[in-house]
């Protein structure tokens, strides 16, 4: 009895020596990456770490669901990590929450011309810069190429194509309507916004009312189906079902290997006779306002953001980099994936990154899905809704 | 009462006490250590500034500067370069002047700010404008002043003194000795001015003479002797239970008070509360509306359980019908549901009831009907996740159904049989009266579980459309996470949850017994 109690007491008190253990030396970075993505930063960080023995980069791998809560709430409590990566739209509110760190001190104009502006300039906030760029995200046209021969220009091209799936039970193509992400490229098209240029909601206009009927006819007509998401699209296309769908660069991982396919811009949106231009992201690696060694993290910033690091990502990873000279890298350059991506963003929108989106995200996918569904008229239900974000702010 | 048991009685009495009062006096310490330590800091920084704009040092211990306006980069505005006025001229700031950037930047944004800085190292930082510059100055990290060991001890022998005092004169005088003996365990506090904990320790002190008055202390004492061993068995059960749900309970609570905005907690009193149970100025119909909530929740409720114990009793029934074959089968098949995780089946009955190509839909066509939308209007919504609930909810009633079933004597059937009873009165007479005092737990425990089925409504419906499908679990979450972290309302949402299943508990229990009391 008393050797159990000794002991238990024993191991209590190698528990309490292992907690208040002094931390480790090194570096700590949250991600989200899987597959190849998480392949090409583990590359970088193999070669910083065999650099740098001293001062080790540990990578920590986390589910994407919830990963942003999970920063939210660790970093401002002492637990967080040191440097994590995320795409801009979260920073305003994070660098109003005191989440992050500013950088700017650490960044002369060499440094940032290593970037091209569009990418830089979407981490800075309040004058402030947060982060570094580690790639670019935007929705383009992935279609198969044994259903369409060439990539469908307009979007009557696309409509076009409706009767022949129709008899293979399918549609001309698919992408995720009840989303604001996936609705952005017909409202930017239509010449709507959700935000103007001064950063207040300007969610209800005529414009983004005549895009959610063209989203919604589009539905009505047989041409996309509704409700569609990720897992959906990708078994359509894989079964032929589809000719094309519009999505993001993690679509390439979903599709089947036999099934023979490309990418190109996005259609030009035939009512308007502009193309549809969606929302871009620029993912990049922020620094904890909590991170012990600020100096020596931001040196790791700098390095998985280095030219070479891009390269690195752009060909293992096929990442759409923002680092200018990246593209002087012949493979890199040859990539027609990556081109038609670089193509992309150039006639995309930014993300706007104001705290106030976060609250427009669902209620927006709520108000496309009635809209969509019939149950309610464009212009009545973004009236509403901006109302109703007004409200909440 | 010999004077060497009134002795012991009143040092146990001053212990007990004494334990507690120290603690309170602690915590005082701590805060006003902290608060004291704040504000010196604090007025360093300040002083400081002021020097240095008068064109002065910066105080001594205490790091100040006059840091020039930015030039920003003509590409990259947000990029700024800085220097410092040094007494030989300006200067570049160095690599470890970081914060002397970060300080300067956030004056150009917010204007003047003395504050201590966040990183537990108790520095305290000014910034304040200049002529033409900005001052800036921070003061070295600090350590708080140590615990007052020696004058706690004291204290604590000073009471120790009276109280032994005051039982050596026993009668009045015993109860007066402790009552005086806890009390100087206030006396530093007062000199902190620490109001609330001298207020507490000398309740504490009240309290205890008055139980002692009440021979209180004495019945507690041989309690804990007499009941020692089970005690300590329980221990590790209530420590754990008191980390684990008792302490994350109490947080939740007092997070309602508060409303919460970029990491700050602000006090506001019901103000949560009082907006969500006016639904928050919105109509009743409107599916953010408190009471719309609620009544999404109760109905959900309802039909839930309904269903669960119907589908669930009726299998029971056949179940333990003697004449069927491969009964261990079907039970197994049965209970398969409930063995599953049931987020898997959420999300599993989600694609199925997706629009397109789920399944119940192609099912729907294959028997020649047209498929329905299913999470585009409320009905059907609403439908699929009681569908789906049910599915995972019937296995449960239909094991506790067939335990009750089991233990029911075949001699009542027989009896019934030999007077004629029909099948429908020998269930509605001896099977359903016998279910009863299974069922009612099991209904009291599946309606609960049912009310707050986090997973079924957020995986299947998702809330849609429009939010119109969420209870008031789900809706708690959204407000958490998805309308700008607003914690203190969620907070406050959850206390509402606990106290309407309070309620139910309470009386929903008293329901079903007095039910029981009249059969």
């Amino acid at each position: 009895m008393k050797a159990v109690a000794a002991l238990a007491l024993l191991t209590l008190a190698a528990c309490i020596v292992a907690c208040t253990d002094a931390p480790k030396p090194g570096i700590t970075l949250w991600h989200s990456y899987s597959g190849a993505e998480r392949t090409a930063l583990e590359t970088s960080a193999a070669h910083w770490n065999t650099d740098h023995p001293d001062l080790p980069l540990m990578l920590v791998a986390m589910p994407h669901d919830g990963f942003a809560d999970k920063v939210t709430s660790a970093i401002p409590g002492g637990n967080g990590p040191d440097l994590f990566i995320y795409a801009h739209d979260r920073v305003g509110a994070w660098a109003e929450a005191g989440v992050l760190e500013p950088i700017e001190f650490y960044v002369d104009d060499a440094r940032a011309d290593r970037f091209s502006a569009d990418a830089i300039d979407r981490l800075a906030y309040h004058g402030s810069l947060w982060g570094l760029p580690l790639t670019q995200k935007a929705l383009v046209l992935y279609y198969r190429t044994d259903l369409v021969a060439t990539a469908p220009a307009t979007t009557d091209d696309l409509v076009k194509l409706a009767p022949k799936m129709k008899e293979r039970d399918g549609f001309a193509f698919a992408y995720s309507n009840v989303d604001l992400y996936g609705h952005a490229p017909w409202l930017h098209a239509f010449g709507g916004t959700v935000m103007d240029d001064t950063g207040t909601l300007a969610i209800a206009s005529p414009e983004a009312a005549n895009a959610m009927a063209f989203a919604r006819d589009l539905v009505a007509t047989g041409v996309v189906p509704a409700n569609a998401d990720n897992p959906l699209e990708a078994s359509l296309f894989n079964a032929g079902r589809v000719a094309a769908v519009m999505s993001g660069p993690w679509f390439a991982t979903d599709i089947r290997k036999d099934v023979p396919w490309a990418v190109a811009t996005l259609p030009i949106v035939s009512p308007t006779g502009r193309p549809a231009a969606p929302y871009f992201s620029t993912e990049g690696v922020l620094m904890s306002a909590r991170a012990r060694d600020k100096d020596a993290a931001f040196a790791v910033m700098d390095a998985l953001t280095s030219d070479a690091a891009a390269v690195t990502r752009a060909q293992i990873a096929r990442q759409v980099v923002p680092n200018v000279h990246a593209w002087d890298d012949a493979k890199v350059a040859a990539d027609p994936f990556l081109r038609v991506f670089r193509a992309q963003i150039a006639q995309s929108v930014p993300m706007p990154k104001t705290p106030v989106m976060r609250m427009v995200w669902t209620p927006y996918a709520d108000a496309l899905g009635e809209v969509i569904s019939g149950r309610a008229e464009p212009g009545a239900k973004l009236n509403a809704l901006q109302d109703a974000i007004q409200k909440l702010k | 009462m010999t004077t060497a048991d009134l002795l012991r009685r009143q040092l146990r009495d001053f212990a007990a006490a004494a334990v507690v009062a120290v603690l309170f006096a602690s915590c005082a310490f701590v805060a006003v250590r902290n608060s004291d330590l704040a504000e010196h800091q604090l007025d360093l920084a300040s002083r400081s500034v002021d020097q240095l704009i008068a064109g002065g040092e910066a105080l001594p211990t205490v790091t100040g500067a006059l840091v020039a306006p930015a030039t920003p980069s003509v590409a990259h505005p947000y990029l700024r370069h800085r220097q410092l006025r040094t007494p030989s001229g300006w200067r570049d700031l160095q690599p470890s002047e970081k914060w002397m950037y970060d300080a300067v930047t956030r004056f150009d944004r917010e204007g003047a700010f003395t504050e201590l800085v966040p990183d537990g190292t108790g520095r305290a930082i000014a910034v304040r404008a200049a002529e033409e510059t900005t001052a800036i100055a921070i003061t070295s990290p600090t350590t708080p002043a140590p615990y007052p060991l020696l004058v706690m001890i004291g204290v604590l022998g000073l009471g120790l003194a009276l109280t032994a005092a005051g039982s050596l004169l026993g009668g009045r005088g015993a109860n007066l000795g402790a009552l005086a003996g806890i009390a100087a365990l206030a006396v530093p506090t007062a000199l902190w001015h620490a109001w609330i904990a001298t207020t507490a320790i000398a309740l504490v002190a009240a309290g205890v003479t008055l139980a002692q008055h009440a021979r209180l202390t004495d019945r507690l004492s041989d309690g804990l002797v007499r009941h020692r061993t089970a005690l300590g068995f329980l221990m590790p059960a209530m420590l754990a239970m008191f980390v684990l749900v008792a302490a994350p309970f109490l947080i939740g609570i007092v997070l309602g008070f508060y409303d919460h905005s970029h990491n700050t907690w602000t006090f506001v009193g019901l103000s949560n509360f009082g907006e969500i149970l006016s639904g928050g100025g919105k109509q009743l119909d409107d599916p953010l509306n408190f009471w719309f909530i609620l009544g999404v929740t109760v109905l959900w409720t309802l039909a839930n359980v309904l269903l669960h114990v119907t589908i669930g009793v009726a299998l029971a029934l056949v179940l333990s019908r003697t004449w069927l074959r491969g009964k261990g089968i079907f039970r197994m098949l049965l209970i398969l549901p409930w063995a599953i995780p049931n987020y898997i089946t959420a999300l599993m009955w989600h694609g199925m009831f997706q629009g397109e190509y789920g399944a119940v839909n192609s099912i729907l066509h294959h028997a020649g009907l047209s498929g329905v939308s299913w999470f585009s209007s409320w009905a059907t919504a609403f439908s699929a996740n009681v569908i789906t609930n049910t599915w995972l909810g019937f296995p449960f009633m239909m094991v506790v159904a067939l335990g009750a079933l089991e233990s029911i004597p075949k001699e009542l059937y027989e009896a019934a049989s030999v007077d004629g009873a029909s099948a429908w009165q020998r269930f509605r007479h001896i099977t359903l009266p016998h279910l009863r005092p299974a069922l009612g737990p099991a209904v009291a425990l599946g309606s609960i579980w049912t009310f707050n089925m986090f997973n079924v409504i957020f995986l299947v419906s998702g809330g849609a459309p429009g939010g119109s499908t969420n209870i008031l679990v789900t809706d708690a979450f959204r407000w958490a996470f998805e309308r700008g972290e607003r914690y203190g309302m969620a907070a406050a949402e959850a206390t509402i949850i606990f106290l309407i299943l309070l309620l139910w508990t309470v009386f929903g229990n008293r329901i079903v017994k007095s039910k029981d009391a009249d059969a």
